[in-house]
């Protein structure tokens, strides 16, 4: 009961994954799923969060997403209860789903990226994600991760034996050149995760410039409460 | 305008931090905690790139007094910067720069930091310390997270006029494995320690079977099915 994708923007070589699932706090089980040119990893179904270091841990000395794949498999007597996908820092890709994951459920891969969820309404919803993640290559990584999900969960999203479950949380990761991540911003207990997400990713890109700045610059930075009066008096002219 | 609480435990040796601030998703800075290494918690005019480094050098067998004087060797702005940092022994420091804004202080014990910028006053850094020491016993978690609910009764952060300070908050607990324990966040909200206190005990239920079903997966009941049986 969980979808979305892992991938590699062309353009800039940052690595990212977004996903949104009915479990609480899928992010707790995100940890090191991208890395600064090393690529990105992670293991669904029924998680198993140590793999998704072990992934980076393995790409980084240069093993192919294919056989990164098959180590994780190896290492694994459940791995038929898993879904791995694996892209490397070139974009090469890599994805397994298990025998015994929940149905529906299964993986598309496509140029740099993997997109994989189980039960879901069906094969639709990652139809979905594939195409709304092909259809805008010049955005930034972070928008068509969220964009992705957006459409994965327009589709149908998952399914339980009554009908529809809601996503209750979600996440959208990015990592550039730096030890820590570019964009990253969770949603960890809510009736509809994904909206709450978008919520969230408008907001903090209104101050994303503004923490960089305050980083570089303190000297000449301002309160961010002051910054926050700002936004809210613009707002207020825009919509009088 | 953050107060923070970071901590390593000393009877399990599990690492751990508790914050809030109001930038909005403080959480994605989880670059601040490693296993067996230890914390370093940057903030005020924080620059991100400073915790991992810090890290580095805990890693390498530095003392967390060692790094923290590096990290101000390093550093042509340290005077805008707050940092705790905490190795592998529970060795704690903390540093306020002088350009921190009002109130700005901290607190450090044997095995934990408290410290805050753009707060109410020197109350609120009690406030964390007296949470955290309240009991012992309990995880490191509930420890943080009552240190910063009794940051926040203590006054939180200096807003005149608004009373809605605190947008994000975040909870981390590492121990021996690369992924942490218990990682909860809040990344845009209104009441947001309130909001995490309800975080934490939702997730409670559930901590036991996500464990569960992640190692026996053949065993495991589908979520929802779980989920029934809770109510």
């Amino acid at each position: 009961m969980t979808y979305g994708l892992i991938a590699r923007c062309p353009r800039s070589g940052r690595l990212g994954l977004g996903m949104a699932s009915y479990s609480l706090a899928v992010g707790l089980y995100c940890s090191d799923t991208t890395r600064a040119n090393t690529g990105a990893s992670f293991t669904l179904g029924a998680p198993l969060p140590g793999n998704n270091a072990l992934a980076m841990r393995l790409l980084a000395q240069g093993f192919t997403s294919s056989q990164v794949l098959k180590e994780l498999i190896g290492n694994d007597p459940n791995s038929d209860y898993r879904q791995i996908g694996v892209v490397d820092r070139e974009g090469k890709t890599a994805a397994f789903t298990g025998a015994k994951t929940s149905p529906w459920s299964g993986h598309r891969i496509g140029e740099g990226f993997v997109a994989f969820g189980d039960m879901l309404a069906g094969e639709m919803v990652l139809d979905a994600i594939v195409q709304s993640y092909a259809a805008a290559p010049a955005a930034e990584l972070e928008d068509r991760l969220l964009t992705a999900l957006e459409a994965g969960r327009d589709a149908g999203g998952q399914v339980g034996s009554t009908g529809r479950l809601p996503e209750r949380s979600a996440l959208v990761v990015v990592h550039g050149i730096f030890d820590y991540s570019d964009w990253d911003l969770r949603v960890d207990r809510d009736e509809d995760a994904v909206d709450k997400l978008r919520r969230t990713h408008e907001e903090f890109k209104l101050f994303a410039a503004y923490y960089i700045e305050r980083s570089r610059n303190p000297r000449d930075a301002i309160p961010q409460m002051e910054f926050r009066g700002m936004l809210a008096a613009n707002r207020k002219k825009e919509t009088p | 305008m953050t107060y923070s609480i970071i901590a390593r435990c000393p009877r399990t040796g599990r690492l751990g931090i508790g914050t809030t601030t109001t930038s909005l998703a403080c959480g994605r800075r989880n670059e601040s905690v490693r296993p067996n290494v230890g914390i370093s918690k940057s903030q005020a005019m924080y620059v991100r790139a400073h915790d991992p480094r810090a890290l580095n050098l805990l890693a390498s067998g530095y003392t967390s007094r060692a790094v923290m004087n590096m990290v101000e060797a390093n550093d042509d702005d340290f005077e805008f910067r707050q940092t705790g940092i905490i190795d592998r022994e529970g060795n704690a420091v903390a540093h306020t720069g002088a350009k921190c804004g009002k109130w700005a202080g901290h607190k450090v014990g044997p095995y934990y930091a408290a410290f805050g910028n753009w707060l109410s006053g020197p109350a609120v850094v009690d406030g964390l310390v007296d949470g955290f020491l309240a009991d012992p016993n309990l995880p490191l978690e509930d420890r943080l997270l009552l240190a910063l609910e009794g940051g926040r009764k203590a006054g939180g952060q200096a807003a005149p006029g608004n009373p809605k300070a605190e947008r994000s908050a975040w909870l981390r607990v590492v121990d021996q494995h690369d992924y942490p324990e218990i990682d909860l966040r809040v990344d845009m909200h209104t009441d947001t320690v309130a909001e995490l206190r309800l975080l934490l005990q939702e997730f409670r239920r559930y901590q036991g079977y996500y464990l569960e079903r992640s190692r026996n997966p053949q065993e495991a009941v589908p979520e929802e099915t779980f989920v029934a049986q809770l109510q």
